[in-house]
Parts: C-alpha cells; structure tokens; sequence
C-alpha cells in the first residue's frame, strides 16, 4: 500500500521548478517532471479560479455622460482592483457578518465627477475612492501601473456633464466572470518540436520550413532525421508564461492557485470522510455498501432520485443488460437525461 | 500529414463503425455475469456510487450494491481541473486496476470518475472468494491526499526556485 507516487515517476527526484523570467507583472516558468493533466490543472486554476476583487454592483446617483449606466458598469467593472490577501475578505454569499454585504464581504468605492471646464474631462480609474472600512489596506484599490498615475480611462465628460456613483467591490472568481481574472494570459507550452505528435501543423509544403521555431525549441533536443517515434514518451517539462493583471503578483497568482486546488481536494476529502461516518472501511458493509450512510432516497424502489428525470439503470427496474433485466439498455442504461430507461433504444 | 486527407480517410471507416441501434443486446440475452474477468462486466456490471457535493450541505450517497472492487464517484461543481490531475494520481496508485473520469456532458456541472481496484484471491474456507486490494473509495481517498502532497511540494519548489530567482538577480 504504501508508496511514493513521486519515486514511479521517471526521475526519482520529483517535480521541480526552475524560473526563467520574473518581472512586476509576469513570471516565466519551467515546470518539470509532472504529468501533463497536473500541469493543465495547474493552468487552469491560475487561468480560472484564483479569487481576486472586482466591482460588482454600481450604484447611479447621477449619470449625466453620453455613455449608458450599464455600460459605465461594465466598465468599471473591469478596472483591476488590489486583491493583496484576498483571502481575508469574505465571499459576499457566504459572509456571516451580514445579510446583504458588509466590510468585511465587500469594498466601496465612490467616483464623483463633473467637468466644469469648457475640455473633455476624462475620468480615470484613479478618481476611483476607497470609501469606509475594508478587510486590509491593500484590498479593493485600483491598479495603476501607468507612469503618470491615472489608470484606465472609465468615460469622458464634457461640460456640465455629471458622473457621480458608489462602486460595490465583491470577491470573486474568472470562472464566474472574468473580470475577477488575475492574468492577463497564461501561457502554457511543451514538446516545442512537436515529437509527440500532441499536434498536427498544417502546412502548404514543409512544416518545418513554415512553421517558425518555438521560443523553447533551443531548450530541448531536436529529433533526429529519421528518428522512430517514441509512443512511450510522455511531455515532461512545461513552459509557463503567467501575466498578471496587476491585482496580485504574479508569483502570489500561482501559489494561490495551488492553495485553491488543494482547497478543491480537502473539500472533496471531507465530502467523502463525512459521508463514510464513522466506518472509514467501506469493506465492512458486505461489499456492497448496505451499512453506509444513504440518502433517504436511495431505497431506490422505483422512487427514483429526488432529481426527476435523473435515473440509473441500477434502480429498482434493474434494467441493466448485463442484470439481466427486462430493457436493452446500454449498460449504463438511460442517460442521465433521457427520461427512464424502460424504452431504452427502442 | 496534409490536411487533404483526412476527409477521405474518415469518410471510408465512417460505415464499418456504425453499428445499428438493433444490435443492442435482447432483452432475453443470457445475462453476462459469469466471468468476473471479462473486463466488460468489470466495466458495466456494478453499481454506482455517487458523491454529492453541494453547495452549503455536503453530502455522499453510496448507491446500495456496488462492488468492493469497482465503483464510480459523481463530483458536482467539478471539471477537468480536478478529474484530470485525480485520474492520474490515482492511476499510480498500485493497487489500483482502472481510473477513467468523464464529463457526461458540458453543460451540466458533473464530473465522473471511475475506479476499479485489483483483487485477490480469497483464503479457501472463509467465504469470500475474492478480496480487494483496496476499495475504490479507499483509493478516492489516497488519490485525494496525494495530489495535496504534490501540492504542496510543486509550491516549495516554487518558492525555492523564487529564492534561488532571486539571488541569482542580486549576484
């Protein structure tokens, strides 16, 4: 039982993580000896579900631009917001302090404006104000990174024209909306000349000739004229170019992205231990479960899940092919979404 | 290969991989459990079961009947992300016969993962003819922490190649 699933890999030494290129908001990475699903895994945590702050709901007290308030709300919905230690603010839905929101679920940001002058006045991301109390200094700040100061540009006024709004900032993920992205871009590369075969380039005449070399290409061995193809060889090293928005720091982004996917387990662990109860040994029910916990509705006599329309072919129909049963059913029998699985194929 | 073809070749094998609807086994078929190791029957034979994951209640509901040696787990709210990475590290688990995950269909939040361990033979004289290596849910489980465990070292690797990043800048 006991083993190191890290000693069966190819190198005995495990991962390893060597960085390339690091700037204020980008980090270039190697990644080495994993398999290629943790790697995508990895990617795809980064791309999609690191928490950062965002703005969520705009309150419009007077809107007097020629822009609509739902597209100054998009708008200011996409301006980047510091989301150092993110953590210690709240998800808004699941904030016990508050009903609605509070300090410690969301940030408020108040954006009043007016030109007076007889210019077009733009309003910048940084006329953006943290108002009241928030969770930490740094949460909910606007993002600028512009030598002069100013950040993005939310609208332009013209004289006598009046912006005047209350920013609601919330917590959230890219996977929701992704204006909660905390990069930019993430790239991800491996096998830079294509030995795998992972990809099939389309060419006129030559692939190698129309096809420019990766930017990893020199970091690998290029194959060998006539080289048989290795159908055991797997992707070992992958390049990441992580780019960050400017809310978090790029190295903060991965790491947190690696806390979330391990976030991701633990709830699945304790899903599974909880449901056990107190017989962590599911050999004990006779092998076949009986003494674990159950849902009321897993009598399974023909009641079917609470979920209409969701049936397994192991209900109390028993149509399963192989059971020997009444359908002809695929041995999954019905699709979770066809109705039941007494028609079948039929 | 050139694109050109592709079509051609997918347009030839298209037929002979078509099986009709009518032949799905008949009802009346002789039921297959007989041999314990035609893989089919490993495959499709038991039951499943299913772990819910919901929102504010987490809940598991192990379906009766399913196999000491085989058996499915439902995730909701989960993807790729997770399936892809367990499937894997449960694979290396040794014990550990088959571990496949799919995702039934795109836009329901639902990610499957199948497991079947390896079993042995029972000891003559106690009843049980064969005896698991492991239970699936045992290698859910073991799958679950190891990925933590690799977790954790991917993020002390990093944070060491940060430090060694860092110092090179310096020097």
């Amino acid at each position: 039982m006991d083993y190191d699933p890290m000693i069966m890999d190819t190198e005995a030494s495990g991962p390893s993580v060597k960085i390339t290129e690091a700037g204020a908001h980008n980090v270039d990475f190697e990644l080495q000896h994993v398999d290629l699903s943790f790697a995508n895994s990895l990617r795809r945590v980064i791309l999609a579900e690191v928490p950062t702050m965002a703005i969520d709901l705009v309150e419009f007290s007077a809107n007097t631009s020629v822009l609509a308030d739902e597209f100054i709300a998009h708008r200011l919905g996409m301006v980047p917001l510091n989301s150092k230690n993110v953590d210690d603010v709240a998800y808004s839905r699941d904030c016990e302090n508050c009903t609605d929101r509070c300090e410690a679920c969301s940030v408020t940001l108040n954006l009043h404006a007016r030109c007076t002058g007889d210019d077009i006045m733009r309003v910048y991301a940084r006329d953006l104000v943290v108002d009241g109390a928030r969770a930490n200094q740094w949460v909910g700040t606007p993002v600028i990174t512009d030598p002069e100061g100013l950040g993005t540009v939310i609208c332009k006024l013209r004289k006598g024209q009046e912006l005047n709004v209350k920013c609601i900032a919330k917590k959230g993920i890219a996977k929701e909306h992704a204006k909660w992205a905390p990069t930019s871009a993430v790239g991800f590369e491996y096998d830079p000349h294509n030995r795998l075969r992972h990809t099939d380039l389309w060419y006129e005449e030559d692939p190698a000739k129309e096809w420019p070399p990766s930017k990893y290409a020199n970091q690998e061995e290029p194959p060998q004229e006539g080289e048989p193809f290795d159908y055991d060889a797997v992707p070992e090293r992958f390049y990441f170019e992580v780019e960050s928005v400017g809310n978090l720091d790029p190295d903060a982004i991965i790491q947190q992205g690696i806390k979330v996917l391990q976030q991701k387990l633990a709830s699945v662990i304790q899903t599974v231990t909880e449901g056990e109860g107190g017989d962590s040994n599911g050999m004990n029910g006779g092998g076949d479960y009986a003494d674990g916990p159950r849902s009321p509705d897993t009598g399974m006599n023909g009641s079917g899940w609470q979920n209409p329309g969701y049936e397994t072919p192991y209900g109390g129909g028993n149509a399963s092919a192989w059971g020997g049963g009444a359908g002809a059913a695929t041995p999954y029998g019905a699709t979770p979404y066809g109705q039941n699985h007494t028609n079948g194929w039929s | 290969m050139p694109p050109k073809s592709k079509p051609a070749e997918a347009k030839a094998a298209a037929p002979s991989e078509d099986v009709s609807m009518t032949d799905a086994p008949e009802a009346d078929s002789p039921p297959l459990i007989l041999d314990e190791h035609n893989p089919a029957i490993m495959a499709f034979g038991q039951q499943r079961i299913r772990t819910v994951e919901e929102q504010d209640a987490d809940l598991l509901i192990q379906l009766p009947g399913s196999h000491e040696f085989a058996a499915s787990f439902e995730f909701t709210k989960e993807d790729h992300t997770l399936g892809n990475a367990l499937r894997y590290i449960i694979m290396k688990n040794p014990d550990v016969e088959f571990c496949g995950y799919s995702i039934p269909h795109p836009s329901e939040e639902l990610m499957n993962i199948r497991i079947q361990t390896y079993k042995s033979r029972g000891v003559e004289g106690t009843g049980a003819n064969w005896f698991a290596e492991g239970t699936p849910t045992e290698a859910l489980e073991k799958g679950l922490n190891d990925l933590i465990d690799l977790c954790d070292v991917v993020t002390e690797k990093f944070q060491g190649a940060q430090e060694e990043y860092g110092t090179k800048m310096k020097a």
